[in-house]
C-alpha cells in the first residue's frame, strides 16, 4: 500500500485514494465546493489546491490519487507521495480562489437562509481575506425558479455545478445545465423541463451556498435557532436516513443525512416535504371514549380501565391489529397482550421509483412492514375473512394514521364489532368508528426502532416534544398489558421493552439503542 | 535563407490547387502508398526521428504523443484533426485547408494509419464555412478514389474520416476541451491525467494533432526525418508558417524554416511598419504568448527554445506587430476582454478573474484608475495563472493553460509598458 505524508503524518492509504479523501478521514481540513462524494470529480472550484511535492503547479486535492511509485521516484527513499496541506503557498492560495468567488457575491448572509450552515461564509472565516480589493459593479441577477419548489439566487451561486451533475448522475433527469459561458455562466432550466422530479430538493442540501433554495423553508427560521435531530424518514420501506429541524414544536424541515447502506446522501421530495400533512390534522391528545355519536374525553386511568373492560368482556373473541406504521416495539407489545395478532389492514402503496443511480423509492409507503412482519408470529393474508371465520367481537386497533383510508369494506368489518379500541393520533376514519381512542405519538415524535425493506434496523428518534395528554405509544400499550395481567414485568423504559423483544426473536436478539446507532445495522443473513 | 523553398504551400498560388488531380500531379498521396506498405511503429519511429513538434501551440514532440497509445488496448483508437483555428492572430491552417487539403487529409491517414485508428474526425472552427464545405468535397473526392473507406489503394487497411463542425468557442481548441465537445457535451476541459492518449474521445485512446502538424507528414514520409531536421534548430525543426498581421504593410502568412528571425519576417517578408512608424511590440505566438518589446523582438529567432528563454513562446506562430502608435493599455484591455469572453467558466480564477481585469482596465482607461491599481492587475494575474518563472516551470491554477493564457501577455504588458499604464492614473492621485 501507497505511503503518504500529509503534513509531516504519515498515512499508509489504498492505492487509488485521493488525497482529499485521506485528509478528510483522518481530520485534517481541505476546504472544497465541487467536490461530492456520490458525484463525478470535476476539481474546478480549486478551492482544495494543495502542494505535492514533485509537481510543479498546486494540485486539486479531489482529483489528486495516491498510488505506489517506483522506488527510485519515491521521497526520502519511502514516501510515495509528500503533501502539503498548510504551508503558506497553500494558504495564500486560499485566499486567492476565495477573493475571487466572493466578487461578485452579494454578502447578504443576514437575509440568507444558508447563514450559518454556509461553506463559503465559513471558508471565508477561516481560510479568506477580511477585505475586499473588488471596487467594481457586481454582477447583479434576478432569482429565478427553476421547478416549482426550488429557486435559485444566481448572485449567491459559486458555479460548483454540484447541482447540474447530481441531476445528471443522480436522479439521471439532467434538468439542470450550465447556460452562457464565463463570467455570465449561470444554472440555468429549459422552460418546458423544470427542475420537478421527485429527488429536486436535494439540490438544495447539497448546494454549498445559499444559491439553490427550497421555497418550503425560505426565509422562515436561522438554522441556529433550530434543533438538529438525526433520524428516519417514515413514508416509504427505503427508510432515507434524515435530520428533523423543529423548533418548539413545530417542523421546519427535513434534509437527507448521511447512510451510504440505505440512502447515500439524499432523500425524496415525499418523504423531504411529508411532514407538512401533520400540520393540519385533527389530533387527538386526550384519550376519548364513545358516548352515543360522539366522544368524551376522560382521563387516562378511566381510558385504560374501559380498555380492559371491553378486552376482558369476550377475550377469547378479541384481536390486535398491528401496524406498518408502527416501531417494533409497539408491534411487540401488542403482540404480548394478544398471543393471535392477526395481521394488518391492506398496505397503503403508491408507485416505485427507482433511478439510474440506484437511489429508490418504494411501492410500499410504511416504514416498517418488514419489521412488523418480523415481530408478528403470525400476519394472515386475508385479514378480512379471518376476523369472519374466527368470529371476532373485539379489536384493538394501532391505527396505521392519516394515510389510512378506510373503504366501505373495512368501514362496515369494524363498525359491526361490539368493540373497537384505537391508538392513534389522530381522528382519522378509524379513531372515529372506535369506542375507545387512546391518543399516542405521531410519526416524528415516536421513538423506537424501523426495519427498512432490507433488513436493516433503524432507530427513529422523537423530534418533536410530547404534546398535552399523549403517551408514548409503547407505554400505553404497556399500561395496558399491566392492567389486564398484574403479574406481567412491568417496563420502565423502552430500553426494557427492546430487551425483551430481543429475547424472543433471534434477530432482533441483544438489539439496543446504542447497537442500533445512528447508521442502524442489518439483520440480513442472520434470518433463518 | 533565401535558399528555402516553401514546403508546405509550394504550389498554393496554382489553379485548381485544392484538387485531386492537381495534388496528384505533384506526388500527392505517394507518400500514403509508401506508408500502407510499412510496418506503423516504422512510421512513429520516423515521425520522432524527425523531431516534428506540434504546430497547433504547445510544441509537444508528435511521435512521442502518438508512442503514448496504449498498444495492449483492445478499444478503438481515434485521429482528430484539430481544425479549430481560434488563436487571434492566427491564420495559417485555414491557408492549408483551402489551398492544400489533400495534403492536410494525407497526413491524417498517415497518422491514423500509424496509431492504427479507423475513423478519424476534422474538428473545425465553426465560422471555417466555406473550409468546411471545401473539406466535404476533398473527402467526397477522396472516397472516389480509394484514398478513403475500405481498403485505401488496395490495402488492407480503412478508415473513416468525418467533419465535425464547432460551434464557436475558443476553449474546443484546447484538446480535452475539443473532446468534450466533439462528444456532444459543454466544452469543459478535461483534468488531465488521464490524457488524450490514454483516455479521449469516448474514453478510447486519441491523438490530436493540428492541421499543419498533419500537414508536414506526407513530407516527411517522401524526405525522410534527417532531412526534416536539417531545417532549422535540431529540437524543433521544419518549415513553419508564420501568420504576420498588424501594423504591416503586408500582412499574411510565410513559410519559413524554424529559427528565422523575426526582425526579417517583419521588415522583410511582411514588408516593415507602414509610414516608417517605430515599432513597439510584438505578439511571437498568439495572443496567449507574452509580448516582446522592439528591443527583444529585433535580435529574437522564432524557435520554441530561444523564444521560452526571453520569456513568451512560439505558440502557433501568429506575430501580430504593434507599432508606436498604439495605445498598450487599450491593446492590454482588447487581449483581456478577448480572454474574459472566451473563459468557459468551469474554474474559479479564471471566471472571475478575467473579467476582473477587463473591469479595471476598463475603470484605469476610463480616468478612475487608483495607484495601488497597476500592482493589483498584476496579482491577479499572478492568481488566475500563476507567477511566471521558466525556471521552475509555470504554476498554473486551471484545469487547462487557459489561466495561463490570459496571464502572460496581460503580466507582459503591465510589466513591460508600465509607464503607459501609469499615464492613465488621474495625476493628483498620482501625487496624493
Amino acid at each position: 500500500m501507497p505511503l503518504l505524508k500529509v503534513d509531516g503524518k504519515e498515512f499508509e492509504v489504498e492505492s487509488g485514494t485521493t488525497v482529499l479523501q485521506v485528509a478528510e478521514a483522518n481530520g485534517i481540513e481541505i476546504p472544497h465546493y465541487c467536490y461530492h462524494p456520490a458525484l463525478e470529480i470535476v476539481g474546478s472550484c480549486r478551492m482544495c489546491l494543495v502542494q505535492v511535492e514533485g509537481m510543479p503547479k498546486l494540485q486539486v486535492s479531489c482529483n489528486t490519487f495516491v498510488s505506489d511509485v517506483s522506488s527510485d521516484r519515491k521521497v526520502d527513499g519511502k514516501y510515495d507521495m509528500v503533501v502539503h496541506t498548510q504551508n503558506d503557498l497553500v494558504v495564500q492560495e486560499r485566499k486567492n480562489i476565495l477573493e475571487f468567488l466572493l466578487l461578485n457575491h452579494p454578502l447578504d448572509c443576514p437575509v440568507c437562509d444558508q447563514a450559518g450552515e454556509c461553506y463559503l461564509q465559513d471558508y471565508s472565516f477561516k481560510f479568506g481575506n477580511a477585505h475586499s480589493r473588488f471596487e467594481e459593479n457586481k454582477r447583479v441577477r434576478p432569482n429565478e425558479f427553476l421547478g416549482s419548489q426550488i429557486v435559485i439566487n444566481h448572485n449567491r451561486c459559486i458555479m460548483c455545478s454540484q447541482c447540474v451533475r447530481f441531476t445528471q448522475e443522480i436522479s439521471g433527469t439532467s434538468e439542470l445545465f450550465v447556460e452562457a459561458r464565463g463570467y455570465n455562466s449561470k444554472i440555468a432550466v429549459l422552460e418546458d423541463n423544470p427542475l420537478d422530479n421527485l429527488l429536486a430538493g436535494n439540490v438544495a442540501d447539497i448546494c454549498p451556498v445559499g444559491a439553490l433554495l427550497s421555497t418550503d423553508y425560505i426565509h422562515k427560521n436561522r438554522i441556529w435557532n433550530l434543533k438538529k435531530q438525526p433520524s428516519v424518514c417514515q413514508d416509504c420501506s427505503v427508510g432515507c436516513n434524515v435530520d428533523v429541524f423543529s423548533q418548539t414544536d413545530q417542523i421546519l424541515r427535513l434534509t437527507a443525512r448521511e447512510n451510504l447502506d440505505v440512502n447515500g446522501y439524499f432523500m425524496c421530495d415525499i418523504g423531504r416535504y411529508g411532514f407538512h400533512r401533520y400540520e393540519e390534522i385533527d389530533r387527538v391528545l386526550q384519550p376519548m371514549v364513545r358516548k352515543g355519536d360522539s366522544f368524551e374525553s376522560v382521563d387516562w386511568e378511566t381510558a385504560i380501565q374501559k380498555t380492559v373492560d371491553l378486552i376482558k368482556k369476550n377475550k377469547s373473541k378479541a384481536a390486535g391489529i398491528v401496524s406498518p406504521f408502527h416501531t417494533n416495539e409497539s408491534n411487540f407489545l401488542l403482540g404480548q397482550i394478544f398471543k393471535d395478532v392477526l395481521g394488518s389492514l391492506p398496505p397503503i402503496t403508491g408507485e416505485e421509483i427507482t433511478y439510474p443511480s440506484g437511489f429508490r423509492i418504494s411501492a410500499d409507503r410504511s416504514p416498517n412492514t418488514r419489521g412488523m412482519n418480523d415481530i408478528c408470529d403470525r400476519v394472515v393474508e386475508d385479514l378480512a375473512s379471518e376476523i369472519e371465520t374466527q368470529g371476532i367481537r373485539t379489536l384493538f386497533i394501532l391505527d396505521d394514521g392519516i394515510d389510512r383510508k378506510l373503504d366501505d369494506k373495512w368501514k362496515k368489518i369494524i363498525g359491526e364489532m361490539d368493540s373497537v379500541i384505537v391508538l392513534s393520533y389522530a381522528m382519522t376514519d378509524l379513531a372515529k368508528l372506535a369506542h375507545v381512542v387512546l391518543p399516542g405519538h405521531a410519526p416524528l415524535e415516536r421513538e423506537g426502532t424501523v426495519t427498512n425493506d432490507k433488513g436493516r434496523i433503524q432507530w427513529l428518534r422523537p423530534s418533536l416534544p410530547v404534546k398535552v395528554e399523549s403517551k408514548p405509544d409503547w407505554e400505553i400499550l404497556m399500561l395496558v398489558r399491566n392492567a389486564l395481567d398484574k403479574k406481567t414485568e412491568h417496563f420502565v423504559e423502552l430500553g426494557e421493552v427492546m430487551k425483551k423483544m430481543g429475547e424472543k426473536f433471534e434477530n432482533y436478539g441483544g438489539i439496543t439503542f446504542f447497537k442500533v446507532g445512528d447508521q442502524g445495522y442489518s439483520i440480513n443473513g442472520k434470518i433463518s | 535563407m533565401n535558399t528555402f523553398k516553401p514546403v508546405l504551400t509550394e504550389y498554393i498560388d496554382q489553379k485548381d490547387c485544392h484538387t485531386l488531380p492537381f495534388y496528384k500531379s505533384i506526388g500527392g498521396y505517394t507518400a500514403l502508398e509508401k506508408v500502407l506498405t510499412m510496418n506503423p511503429d516504422d512510421i512513429t519511429q520516423e515521425v520522432k526521428d524527425s523531431n516534428l513538434r506540434g504546430r497547433g501551440g504547445a510544441g509537444f514532440s508528435t511521435g512521442m504523443k502518438w508512442g503514448f497509445i496504449p498498444k495492449d488496448s483492445n478499444k478503438p483508437k481515434y485521429l482528430i484533426n484539430n481544425a479549430d483555428e481560434s488563436e487571434p492572430g492566427t491564420f495559417k491552417d485555414r491557408l492549408l485547408m483551402n489551398k492544400a487539403p489533400h495534403q492536410m487529409l494525407e497526413g491524417m491517414i498517415i497518422a491514423a494509419y500509424a496509431i492504427g485508428c479507423h475513423t478519424s474526425f476534422i474538428y473545425i472552427r465553426g465560422e471555417f464555412y466555406q473550409e468546411y464545405k471545401l473539406l466535404e468535397q476533398t473527402i467526397a473526392e477522396a472516397y472516389d478514389n480509394n484514398i478513403l473507406g475500405q481498403n485505401i489503394l488496395g490495402s488492407n487497411y480503412s478508415l473513416d474520416v468525418v467533419i465535425h463542425r464547432g460551434a464557436g468557442a475558443y476553449i474546443c481548441g484546447e484538446e480535452t476541451g475539443l473532446l468534450e465537445s466533439l462528444e456532444g457535451k459543454r466544452g469543459w476541459p478535461r483534468n488531465k491525467p488521464p490524457f488524450p492518449a490514454i483516455e479521449g474521445y469516448l474514453q478510447s485512446p486519441t491523438i490530436v494533432n493540428n492541421v499543419e502538424t498533419l500537414s508536414c507528414l506526407p513530407h516527411i514520409i517522401n524526405r525522410g526525418a534527417s532531412w526534416f531536421k536539417s531545417i532549422g534548430p535540431e529540437k524543433g525543426p521544419g518549415p513553419r508558417l508564420f501568420c504576420v498581421s498588424g501594423c504591416v504593410n503586408n500582412p499574411g502568412v510565410f513559410e519559413e524554416p524554424m529559427g528565422v528571425s523575426l526582425k526579417d519576417l517583419i521588415f522583410d517578408r511582411a514588408g516593415g511598419i507602414p509610414d516608417d512608424k517605430q515599432l513597439k511590440a510584438v505578439f511571437p505566438g498568439g495572443s496567449s504568448s507574452a509580448i516582446l518589446t522592439a528591443n527583444e523582438a529585433m535580435d529574437v529567432m522564432l524557435d520554441f527554445e530561444e523564444l521560452v528563454e526571453k520569456g513568451s513562446m512560439l505558440g502557433s506562430a501568429g506575430i501580430i506587430v504593434m507599432d508606436e502608435t498604439v495605445d498598450m493599455v487599450q491593446a492590454c484591455l482588447n487581449i483581456a476582454r478577448f480572454y474574459a469572453h472566451e473563459s468557459c467558466g468551469q474554474c474559479t480564477p479564471c471566471r472571475e478573474g478575467t473579467s476582473w481585469l477587463v473591469m479595471m482596465l476598463t475603470r484605469l482607461i476610463n480616468g478612475d484608475g487608483k495607484p495601488g491599481d497597476i500592482d493589483m492587475l498584476l496579482e491577479i494575474t499572478d492568481n488566475i495563472g500563476g507567477l511566471i518563472d521558466f525556471s521552475k516551470g509555470s504554476f498554473g491554477k486551471t484545469i487547462c493553460p487557459f489561466g495561463e493564457a490570459v496571464a502572460w501577455p496581460v503580466r507582459s504588458f503591465v510589466e513591460k509598458f508600465k509607464g503607459e499604464f501609469m499615464e492613465y492614473l488621474p495625476q493628483e492621485k498620482v501625487v496624493a
